[in-house]
């Protein structure tokens, strides 16, 4: 009731101040000679002090004590801080790579009036002159800022790599309130379609790696595809870019033809339905986001009526990754997984440290004895106790929030993918890890303290020992299992037969010289490239194809039966005919591709396509729509994990027909060397690479992997608590039971018998444990399936090794507790106590 | 405030509790009842006064409430409640005791 009261105190202290003031003030009214009354002020502070100074003195007492009590048992103080540390660790780290991906949102002025604009309708996306019209009409956005990804080479960089840029209307800079390191952003003028300006602006990180953080930077120039840019300015270096590896610089628009050749200038910049270009903004003051949306939803419609486009609407969100449409669907599956197992390590690690309490009061029960017949009440040793648990779980927080300094950059890097950014935990981390330590602290620290003050000892069935033993030994075979289901699952993924022949197959890619491959040159390139192939060797031994299985870029069209207007997503890929010699595809029916087919309406497709449309079988010389060509069938080619290696699609070959890009070449690894001397041959400023297609496969097993490694980590983290507190609740039993294992020794019981006793103390709990921890892992096992490839739910292997590792922990944890039990000699024993 | 004499430490409280069994009363108001009553030996200043008021609060003794003084000026009236009648029996008895205790100790 007391500490109640205190709580309003705390809580309505702003209006009690008042009161006091005025109730003095009122006193001092009445009083016929204020002098008398002495210091007003010294009257109010000494008021307040009631409340407050007990209890802060309290407080300031058990804090004391805490310290001095942890600091005569170092053992215990370490076990528990780098236990909970470590967990708290764990959390806050993936925490803080969450907040950084997730939750941050664009590094600009005023986030939150800054808005991205989507379409309604997600296939769809925004053209120049759509973008412009909306920037010219809106009212309620004061600044429409348009942007597109691109890649560009500076000379320098290797091979297949490029310098990320944007290309953006010229306003970006101003209308993100980006502020410039040297020189300035972009002028108007300089983004006008006729008259364009070969000016970019780069980004700080640029800078400073590429020209050395030269201050005379503007007004240089650098070759872009080999075109030279003029350097206008360098954006701010806190400015670090909505994501900072894809933006190294900024160039107008109005300058993106030039280097683009492939595209004619008219489709970019004034093709109504040019696809797809980002759209953000910043509403003006005082209006609010669904009021713009539908200013800009009639915007957009009245734009594609007026150019017969269909309607896609409009829809703002704010900058964070977060509230992208699609991007919770998206992410959440896998950041759940991952907060489950970071979740189940800080119960591990509660439970382990909640044990340790345990065991701890059962050996300061005459301490806690004698403070309460001295006339401490049980809430006072209660919270005296909680303040033990309070102050180890800030010091862990303290622990684990420095491990989440260095550890997402340095697992991050561990699994080769390195940050594209320093990932640090913010204030907002911060809060996280405080909020751990309290959830840790109550819920560790307050059944052991309730448990030990209790005045009568209550022999219960269970424990609260056995319970967070339980606890434990299912918490780390949960986790266990999830680590082995992973790692066995990759170990299986990678000897699996995708279908294609992938040992001795390499992939050629080829990297053009910057800029100067527009439509005319590549088609001769092609039509050189096959021809000269064929030349150099047969036909069957090289294939050609847009993307290589597996490369992860996969393009989508709808197909259809004009009878059947039920449309059916499908991928499609575009191939010569040596590409199911070389990748080893039989043809199951109808024909392999011909050189007259380029250009004409024969496709092949795999079963799966064919087996699409419930109603009936698709055979070869069957027409079907696709998107809006027909298409004639010639062939039936059977299923491969061309797309991704966790389940087939639909999918429909066409001829390669080399009008708009250049292919890769799919051949056996022998002949690698020759397609390199035939390219040279053409074009000498050509650069090839190499690679096996082992790689792609490999690749694409990559975020499994990752995952895999995580696990494993954290599995072994678990494994090693696991140890740690089943080792503890040995020794625990060992000690308390001395005394009755002395008798049962020197009443002629043998060594085994004595260790029999205390390992069966505690062998229900850890069966408990593990038939939980068995149970709980299957649905985690079902969810993992469903994200992370290679995952199969009833792996026997995953379940037998686990089962043994843990066995095997568990010998390892009762060896040296055991080992003593079986040398406890009953005449000191007797005497013990 | 060294001319008025101390009051025994301790026993403030019991004479708030005392005053407040007569009824609701207001800080002033206390205060003027324990001078006129104890003819102007007992003058208790603000800096005590208070602070032993909200220790009082604190411990659920009394109940603080606004309303209107005699002349109609707004004031806080201290009620005392079950909790504070309970107390005020125990603080009455300890102190008689006290009192009989030091009384021997001087006689």
């Amino acid at each position: 009731m007391k500490l109640l009261r205190l709580f309003r105190y705390l809580l309505h202290h702003r209006q009690t101040e008042r009161d006091l003031a005025e109730e003095i003030e009122f006193h001092r009214a009445m009083h016929s000679d204020p002098r008398l009354m002495g210091n007003m002020t010294r009257a109010r502070e000494d008021s307040r002090a009631v409340w407050i100074w007990p209890w802060l003195q309290s407080v300031w007492q058990d804090v004391i004590y805490t310290l001095r009590s942890l600091r005569k048992h170092p053992g215990f103080t370490m076990v528990a801080l780098l236990t909970l540390g470590m967990a708290i660790g764990f959390n806050t780290s993936f925490f803080t790579v969450f907040n950084a991906l997730a939750l941050k949102p664009w590094p600009v002025k005023d986030p939150s009036h800054v808005v991205i604009v989507f379409p309604q309708r997600l296939q769809g996306g925004f053209s120049l002159p759509e973008a412009r019209y909306l920037a010219a009409q809106t009212r309620l956005i004061s600044g429409l800022v348009a942007t597109d990804d691109w890649v560009s080479h500076l000379g320098f960089e290797g091979f297949g790599k490029g310098t990320r840029m944007k290309v953006t209307t010229a306003n970006f800079f101003d209308v993100l309130g980006i502020s410039m390191e040297v020189g300035r952003g972009f002028l108007p003028e300089e983004d006008r379609v006729e008259s364009p300006a070969k000016v970019a602006v780069l980004s700080y990180g640029f800078w400073r790696d590429h020209f050395g953080g030269d201050p005379k930077i503007v007004g240089k120039q650098v070759p872009l595809d080999g075109i030279l840019f003029t350097i206008v300015g360098v954006a701010s270096r806190n400015y670090t870019g909505i994501n900072p590896s894809q933006e190294m610089l900024w160039i107008p628009f109005a300058a993106a033809p030039i280097l683009q050749p492939l595209f004619s200038p008219s489709a970019v910049l004034s093709k109504p339905d040019y696809c797809c270009l980002d759209l953000a903004g910043r509403l003006a003051p005082g209006v609010s986001r669904s009021r713009a949306q539908a200013e800009l939803a009639v915007l957009s419609d009245q734009f594609r009526t007026e150019f017969k486009l269909p309607p896609h609407g409009i829809r703002l969100t704010g900058t964070t990754f977060f509230e992208r449409p699609g991007a919770k669907v998206e992410i959440l599956p896998v950041v759940g997984l991952i907060f489950l197992a970071v979740t189940l390590v800080f119960l591990l690690a509660c439970a382990n440290v909640g044990n340790l309490l345990v065991a701890r009061a059962a050996a300061r029960q005459s301490e806690i004895a004698m403070r309460r017949s001295l006339g401490a009440s049980r809430g006072r040793i209660v919270r005296q106790l909680l303040t033990e648990s309070m102050v180890l779980a800030l010091g862990a927080c303290a622990l684990g929030v420095t491990l989440a300094y260095w550890l997402p950059n340095a697992v991050a890097a561990w699994v080769g993918q390195p940050a594209p950014f320093r990932l640090a935990p913010d204030s907002r981390v911060l809060v996280y890890a405080l909020a751990m330590a309290f959830v840790a602290c109550v819920s560790f620290g307050l059944a052991p303290a309730l448990q030990s003050t209790r005045p009568q000892r209550s022999n219960t069935r269970f424990p609260l020992r056995s319970i967070l033993l339980a606890t434990q030994v299912a918490v780390s075979v949960m986790l266990l299992i999830g680590a082995g289901l992973l790692v066995d699952g990759i170990q299986k993924a990678r000897l699996q037969d995708p279908g294609f022949a992938v040992a001795g197959v390499s992939v050629i890619s080829f990297d053009m010289p910057a800029g100067s491959y527009e439509v005319t040159r590549t088609r001769a390139f092609n039509a050189r490239l096959s021809n000269d192939l064929k030349v150099a060797m047969s036909a069957e031994s090289f294939g050609l194809a847009r993307h290589e299985p597996l490369s992860g870029a996969n393009s989508i069209d709808s197909a259809w039966l004009p009878e059947h207007p039920q449309p059916v997503n499908v991928v499609q890929q575009e191939v010569s005919p040596g590409y199911f010699k070389v990748l080893r595809i039989p043809i199951l029916a109808g024909r392999n591709f011909e050189p007259a087919d380029v250009g004409s309406n024969a496709i092949l497709v795999n079963q799966t396509l064919a087996r699409s449309f419930s109603d009936q079988e698709i055979r070869v010389g069957k027409r079907i729509m696709i998107g809006r060509a027909p298409r004639e069938i010639v062939g039936i080619v059977k299923d491969t994990y061309s797309s991704r290696l966790d389940r087939i699609d639909p999918v429909y070959y066409q001829m390669f027909n080399g009008v708009a890009s250049i292919p890769r070449v799919l051949v056996r690894s022998s002949d690698a060397a020759l397609i390199s001397a035939v390219v040279s041959a053409i074009d000498p400023r050509v650069r090839t690479q190499a690679l096996p297609l082992a790689d792609s496969v490999n690749l694409s097993l990559e975020a499994s992997r990752s995952g895999a490694k995580i696990a494993g980590m954290l599995g072994a983290f678990a494994l090693i608590l696991a140890t740690v507190g089943m080792a503890g609740v040995f020794a625990y039993v060992v000690q308390q039971r001395t005394k009755e294992i002395g008798i049962r020794m020197a009443l002629g019981a043998r060594p085994a018998q004595a260790i029999r006793l205390v390992l069966g103390a505690s062998s229900r709990a850890i069966v408990v444990g593990l038939s939980v921890g068995f149970l709980a892992a299957m649905p985690i096992a079902h969810l993992m399936q469903h994200q992370l490839f290679g995952v199969s739910p009833f792996d026997p292997v995953a379940y037998l090794s686990v089962a043994l590792v843990f066995a095997a922990a568990g010998l390892a944890a009762s060896y040296a507790p055991a080992r003593r039990a079986s040398r406890v000699d009953p005449s000191s024993a007797l005497r013990y106590q | 405030m060294g001319r008025a004499p101390e009051i025994l430490p301790g026993t403030l409280d019991l004479l708030i509790l005392k005053t407040l069994f007569r009824g609701p009363l207001h800080g002033y108001g206390i205060a003027h009842h324990l001078k006129t009553v104890s003819e102007d030996i007992l003058q208790v200043g603000e800096s005590s006064l208070y602070p032993a008021l909200q220790r009082l609060l604190l411990n659920g003794w009394v109940r603080a409430e606004w309303g209107a003084s005699e002349n109609n000026r707004r004031a806080r009236f201290y009620t005392l409640t079950a909790g504070g009648k309970k107390q005020l029996a125990r603080e009455r008895e300890q102190f008689q005791t006290m009192i009989g205790a030091i009384q021997k100790v001087l006689a």
